[in-house]
């Protein structure tokens, strides 16, 4: 296992979603109702960063094409065609950690 | 040539001509083949060439920030195949149905060029023989004397026509606009292809229509909003057309506008938007059918909207961050579904 420190839990506001760089990965951290999740930084579709995407509820919906997953589970709902990615994340002492044991990639990469 | 495609799900064969881009022998053959824009720009067109050669085109097409050459990747709409070739598409392929339109190559005519604003032209053009297309599709459009095709949508709604509408914007250092713009191009031969495109109307749609464009955008909405009332879509059902424009010199079709906010104003209103300038009392005065709003064109759709978003099939067209922000407020505001938002993605 490898947790590494992402973020503090302040530096991503409720509905918001952060890219943060670890050494050579980047990584989106979304914050859904004080809840934090970590994905890699494109759509699962094209290379479209996710930053820009929407949160409500446990939606999250990608700008480009509007693909929607839940963004707990990274299962498909309206529109997408390929499920989301998602890193194990863990919360201590007020910071984000995740689990960056390998590189989550999408076949596209 | 033979071009074999693999995708995620069947695999297809097409002919390509010499000089033909792939996308289009393989939208010409029927099968559905990713693209958004068919001009270079959105990337959607990505494929990755296994056996033969081909010639990748356009180099600096803004789409190849999608592309890795190490996989050997390229833009569809700008390769042309150098002899048989096997390529791969990641995308669930099917071939064209139902009602739309398998589209082609054809050979136009300007016939007449009006200018509309101080950046804004329609251009009237007969091609060589009839199309048919669904309201809100586009055609890419090119001249021997500028590389590349443009893609514009289709700015009334006719079936099967040799005649064709567009509402043209000059864009600063646009290869095909500085060409039209610079003198009358009346008689000057076009090549066309299509017709392409997702964001389009048909009868069958059991919804209210909201349309929202901004600038250059308000041509597909004129086509799928000529053909709703052709069909009798407003005796069942209701409708609002956004305009969003700067100012008051870069609004156009003004009488058009007026037409359909005259048919019935309680069921089919016109709200045209200025961002840069609060719309003048006489402005609202000279056009009472009219209705005139202030900001961007989203905020006053979700202004104007509130508490009638149920059941409605919202259209939207314009520039990128136009149709980015407008797509968020109908997601975030508006709680519109995906399937609720036509559009297509140009960038």
């Amino acid at each position: 296992m490898s947790w590494q420190r992402v973020c503090a839990v302040d530096d991503v506001d409720e509905e918001e979603l952060h890219e943060f760089e670890i050494g050579d990965i980047t990584i989106l951290v979304a914050n859904a109702g004080g809840e934090f999740f970590a994905y890699p930084p494109f759509c699962p579709h094209q290379e479209t960063p996710l930053s820009l995407g929407m949160i409500d509820g446990d939606t999250l919906t990608c700008i480009k094409h509007l693909w929607q997953w839940n963004m707990k589970t990274g299962d498909m709902r309206e529109n997408a065609e390929s499920p989301l990615l998602l890193y194990e994340v863990k919360v201590e002492d007020g910071a984000v950690l995740v689990n960056l044991e390998k590189e989550l990639r999408y076949d596209y990469q | 040539m033979k071009i074999s495609v693999r995708t995620r799900g069947e695999s297809f064969e097409f002919d390509c001509a010499a000089g033909e881009k792939i996308l289009h022998a393989g939208l010409r053959a029927g099968i559905g083949l990713p693209y958004e824009c068919g001009s270079g720009t959105c990337g959607t067109c990505k494929a990755e060439v296994g056996k033969g050669e081909i010639d990748e085109g356009w180099l600096d097409a803004p789409g190849r920030a999608y592309v890795k050459s190490e996989k050997s990747e390229f833009l569809m709409c700008q390769a042309t195949a150098l002899g048989d070739c096997t390529i791969g598409v990641r995308a669930n392929v099917a071939r064209l149905a139902g009602d739309i339109p398998v589209p082609e190559a054809m050979t136009g005519r300007i016939t007449k060029v009006e200018g509309l604003t101080h950046d804004v032209c329609r251009v009237a053009i007969t091609i060589d023989g009839p199309v048919s297309f669904n309201a809100g599709q586009f055609m890419l459009v090119g001249t021997a004397a500028v590389e590349g095709r443009r893609a514009y949508s289709m700015a009334d709604y006719r079936t099967s026509t040799d005649r064709l509408a567009f509402v043209i914007k000059q864009v600063p250092e646009g290869g095909f606009t500085d060409w039209l713009f610079a003198e009358d191009r009346t008689g000057a031969e076009l090549s066309l292809f299509g017709p392409l495109g997702v964001a389009t109307y048909a009868p069958s749609l059991p919804n209210d229509l909201v349309c929202i464009a901004g600038g250059s955008g308000l041509a597909p909405m004129l086509s799928i909003l000529d053909h709703a009332i052709e069909a009798g879509h407003f005796e069942a059902y209701e409708g609002d057309l956004f305009f969003g424009v700067r100012t008051e010199r870069d609004i156009y079709l003004l009488d058009h506008l007026k037409a359909y906010a005259g048919r019935d104003p309680e069921r089919l209103r016109v709200t045209v938007v200025l961002s840069d300038a609060a719309p003048t009392a006489e402005l609202v005065a000279a056009h009472p059918g009219l209705r005139f709003d202030e900001g961007f064109v989203h905020e006053a759709a979700m202004r104007r909207m509130t508490g009638r978003w149920d059941g409605v099939m919202a259209y939207l067209a314009g520039p990128p961050p136009m149709v980015d922000a407008t797509l968020r407020a109908l997601v975030m505001e508006a709680r519109l579904t995906p399937s609720a938002i036509r559009y297509d993605k140009f960038s």
